[in-house]
């Protein structure tokens, strides 16, 4: 491997974050070095956006609300490198050591300070049948409409809990391609809900009216909407053939070729358990999140900006991206300017308000925690060594009593995606098995690499020294 | 199978890849992932170890449902790499690789 380069700051990620954090380092006059998985930048939220291939009538104006962020950022002064995968990640000193796999070819950097902006995903939430070809993500439907104006061929049936499943729905409804119908899984209760916390609901009454909105256009356009489904299955040989779902105590069944499902977003872990960075269960978003300070800290010369934080949203990342800009120039010694007191503090007070409304948000999509423990035993939770809730179980009755136990016994969390899409689901079966909470369970040791390579790749020369 | 709409952005630019021998010409903004599943959709996809079909979950790199053989080489997130003129891509749809 070529030698060690060396950064005063690195950003991981270029979504809203982390393109946010970056901004505020160059306008200081430093020269972040970016790192991101994808092409273009923008994160998830504003993927493609540098050169949409969809308009706002289409999209909404959250998406090209953040033109002007991803306008800025690709003119700016920073050493941004896309399709760039922080496969390793380690303290040096006072600083990090990242290893970098850039469109094959490794590089090593030191960086004296690191702003993780890594982002969320969609959380892995498994149901019989998750694993058919024809069962894909809305966020994944979302992403080939943003790459390239890409539309089911046959109306889809969309599935689950959480804004973006009526988003995706409405979008879709714009294009011309309404799905065939929406089964919404979000608790029953939700209007108890809202009744119940009043000055909440008035903090998020722009989430909600929005969210109000998209229903009523859809429903206006003639899309069935079934409330309250508590229970969901897919079948199929080859694919996915028929969808089966439950509503009002009674289970129904009817043809389709594609089930777009969205339970929900949480952080992404992988970098911050390999850091070993402490983390708490947060009881409102139902999953693990960072511990982190005031600033955005998470460590010595570490902070954590934007939905790998805690979900917030896309507004918040932002926000959390210039504080934890602040943070970083301030941690340099230098005395903040008037403006970025002011800012900082203004950007404070905007987030406070926002994230005041998540616990709301929270509360109408909240998915049951009990799911995964009443799904047949034939449901898989391990998609990648193809590990079922029975066997996990079996485990569980043998004396597995940690993640890392269930894994050695079952290779659950051992496959490519190294538990991503299973962590979670194992930390909540045993809590419902064993009567722990899942700050006691915990989750499994996360160790690089944190992405697949090669030794081929590891071996290979430096990107830039062989481009010379 | 995903279609372009008509409603997107004119004029789209396009690159030709060789999929699974025979050459087709794609959006030059799409994944591998995306093209698959513009160009033939999910069925086909891929073969998972254990013999049942899977094709593409979540589109941001984290599932890793997506593997494909990309100019030789297998197992590629084809979420994460774009389409490029001339790439050759072949499905993991019959043969399950390590």
């Amino acid at each position: 491997m070529a030698e060690r380069r060396h950064t005063d700051i690195a950003v991981i990620g270029a979504g809203p974050a982390g393109m946010a954090a970056a901004l505020t380092l160059s306008e200081a006059g430093l020269r972040p070095v970016v790192f991101d998985m994808n092409a273009t930048p923008g994160g998830q939220i504003y993927r493609q956006l540098a050169a949409p291939q969809v308009d706002a009538t289409l999209m909404g104006q959250e998406y090209i609300a953040g033109r002007s962020l991803v306008d800025a950022f690709v003119t700016a002064d920073i050493d941004y490198r896309p399709l760039s995968r922080v496969w390793w990640l380690d303290r040096d000193g006072e600083g990090y050591v990242l290893g970098v796999l850039q469109q094959g070819h490794s590089q090593q950097w030191h960086a004296d300070r690191l702003i993780l902006a890594s982002g969320a995903m969609e959380r892995g939430w498994p149901f019989p049948g998750w694993q058919l070809p024809g069962v894909m993500y809305a966020g994944a439907a979302q992403i080939l409409l943003k790459q390239a104006a890409l539309l089911p061929s046959a109306a889809p049936i969309l599935a689950g809990s959480g804004p973006l499943l009526y988003l995706l729905a409405w979008q879709y409804l714009q294009a011309g391609r309404p799905p065939a119908l929406v089964l919404d899984m979000a608790p029953a209760s939700r209007y108890r809900t809202l009744m119940r916390h009043p000055v909440r609901a008035w903090h998020g009454r722009s989430y909600l009216l929005k969210g109000m909105r998209l229903i009523a256009d859809l429903r206006r356009a003639g899309v069935a909407i079934r409330q309250g489904v508590s229970g969901l299955r897919a079948s199929g040989s080859d694919a996915l053939e028929r969808i089966h779902y439950r509503h009002a105590g009674t289970w129904r069944s009817l043809p389709g070729t594609l089930l777009l499902t969205h339970f929900g977003v949480v952080p992404e872990p992988q970098l911050m358990r390999s850091l070993q960075l402490r983390q708490h269960w947060q009881h409102e978003q139902q999953c693990f999140v960072p511990d982190r300070d005031a600033t955005l800290s998470a460590g010595t010369n570490l902070w954590i900006a934007g939905d790998g934080g805690g979900i917030g949203g896309a507004r918040n990342a932002e926000r959390e991206g210039h504080l934890a800009g602040f943070a970083a120039i301030a941690s340099l010694g230098r005395q903040p300017t008037k403006r970025r007191s002011a800012t900082t503090r203004r950007l404070l007070a905007a987030r406070r308000r926002d994230l005041a409304a998540r616990p709301l948000l929270d509360a109408l999509f909240r998915v049951p925690e009990g799911w995964l423990a009443e799904q047949p035993p034939e449901t898989l939770v391990c998609r990648c060594e193809a590990v079922t809730r029975g066997e996990l179980d079996e485990a569980i009755a043998q004396g597995g009593s940690g993640p890392n136990q269930l894994k050695a016994f079952t290779r659950c969390g051992m496959g490519p995606c190294q538990g991503r899409q299973c962590g979670e689901s194992v930390t909540r079966l045993l809590a419902s098995r064993t009567r722990r909470s899942p700050d006691d369970i915990g989750y499994y040791h996360i160790r690089p690499p944190v992405h697949s390579i090669t030794l081929g790749e590891l071996a290979a020369d430096d990107f830039d020294n062989t481009n010379n | 199978m995903f279609r372009r709409s008509e409603r997107a952005r004119q004029p789209g630019r396009c690159v030709a890849i060789r999929l699974d021998g025979e050459v087709v010409n794609v959006p030059d903004t799409l994944s591998v992932a995306a093209a698959v599943l513009h160009v033939h959709g999910w069925r086909g996809y891929r073969r998972h170890l254990d013999g049942t079909p899977r094709a593409p979950l979540c589109l941001m790199g984290v599932c890793q449902e997506c593997l494909i053989t990309i100019d030789g080489l297998p197992n590629r997130q084809g979420c994460l790499e774009p389409v490029r003129e001339g790439m050759v891509i072949e499905r993991q749809g019959d043969d399950p690789h390590g």
